[in-house]
């Protein structure tokens, strides 16, 4: 795969993520919009005490840091090649613990977080991961 | 694959990181249990005094203008509506005898919707359904893990001075499971997606759904307003 489609999936993966964290940002702020369905979760985990870390919503955290990778992804210099990777390595970290938080202690499954944190993170970190080694062995 | 020291310091320092998120996280979610207090008793709810009730409905008969809430006492965002909406919107609204409040109890959740609900019907033939739901709402816990105990049942009718044994038995009898049967039908009818759901019904008109963003009073204002004027 060549760097320019490995790039631009990479955009595209970060786009996605952007999406899905504006929304359930979007729906932390406006409780209106969640409803309790069928399908049980109950949007449990966004109602949950772990839906904030110091105050902050996650999804906002999570909204902020795609768009720093989307940034370093624009610029594309040797240096925001390894911060796209190292972000992306937090999220991948940080997207385990939250699924590890909905299994056992929140014991509810928010669909959109399991998309963000099972899908969209782990990608995003392997082809920023990807593109940062080879950006380190030509540039070394 | 040569990866340099740059990419392993960064990858280092990323961990780092999201450790002390971590840690922050569960260290705070550690303060809070330790400082709330696990009260599972409330003060019966004033809310509601002196406003007629019948059944299902709260509020003056000669309203013309009818907010329905369809709700499943185990949905937590019900439960958020009934703190943070309600309380503005029965005295702006229903203590005025503007707005008439029709609750239309759901049991699709599970097992303890259904107990919970049926009890609280049994609370409307003595006059007290929407306190019973609020004191649910209160007590609430996690999905169908049994919160709905006949201890918690027997403990919010003593709070509300009713007469359990007589409300266990109605909640057990034909009459409420009809009640609840037509709830069920309505919604299924309205093809309720899930609850919170609002409908507003202006004299014998047709009722039509509404959206509120929020559980704001500003949300419900324009909505009540407009049916009001309408």
């Amino acid at each position: 795969m060549s760097d320019r489609s490995l790039r631009l999936a990479l955009a595209v993966v970060t786009l996605a993520g952007v999406a899905v964290a504006a929304y359930l940002a979007y729906v932390h702020y406006r409780p209106g919009s969640l409803i309790c369905t069928g399908g049980g979760g109950c949007e449990t985990v966004q109602e949950s005490e772990y839906a904030e870390l110091l105050g902050i919503p996650v999804a906002l955290l999570g909204l902020l840091a795609y768009l720093v990778v989307l940034g370093l992804v624009v610029r594309d210099t040797p240096l925001a090649r390894t911060l796209a990777a190292a972000v992306g390595i937090a999220g991948l970290a940080f997207a385990a613990y939250l699924v590890i938080l909905q299994a056992f202690v929140i014991e509810a499954w928010c669909v959109w977080c399991l998309v963000n944190d099972v899908a969209i993170v782990p990608l995003l970190a392997v082809l920023a991961v990807v593109r940062a080694a080879r950006g380190q062995v030509i540039g070394t | 694959m040569v990866v340099n020291r740059q990419l392993i310091g960064a990858a280092v320092a990323a961990l780092v990181v999201v450790a002390g998120l971590v840690a922050a996280s569960l260290l705070l979610q550690r303060d809070d249990e330790t400082a709330a207090p696990t009260t599972t008793d409330e003060a019966p709810p004033a809310l509601f005094d002196g406003i007629p009730q019948e059944r299902a409905v709260l509020g003056s008969p000669a309203a013309n203008v009818t907010l329905s809430v369809f709700e499943d006492f185990q949905c937590p965002i019900c439960r958020q509506f009934v703190a943070e909406g309600l309380p503005e919107i029965v005295e702006a609204y229903v203590r005025p005898g503007k707005v008439k409040l029709r609750l239309v109890g759901l049991a699709f959740i599970g097992p303890d919707s259904e107990k919970a609900l049926f009890h609280a019907l049994a609370a409307g033939g003595q006059g007290k359904l929407w306190q019973y739901a609020d004191l649910l709402y209160a007590n609430q816990g996690g999905e169908n893990d049994g919160w709905v105990t006949d201890e918690l049942l027997e403990r919010i009718s003593s709070d509300l001075g009713l007469d359990h044994a007589k409300l266990a038995a109605v909640a057990d009898g034909r009459a409420v499971l009809q009640q609840a049967n037509a709830m069920a039908t309505e919604a299924e009818q309205r093809e309720v997606p899930g609850t919170p759901w609002f409908y507003v019904q202006v004299g014998d008109a047709e009722p039509y759904e509404v959206r509120p963003g929020s559980f704001a009073i500003e949300e419900f204002r324009e909505i009540l307003d407009d049916a009001l004027d309408g």
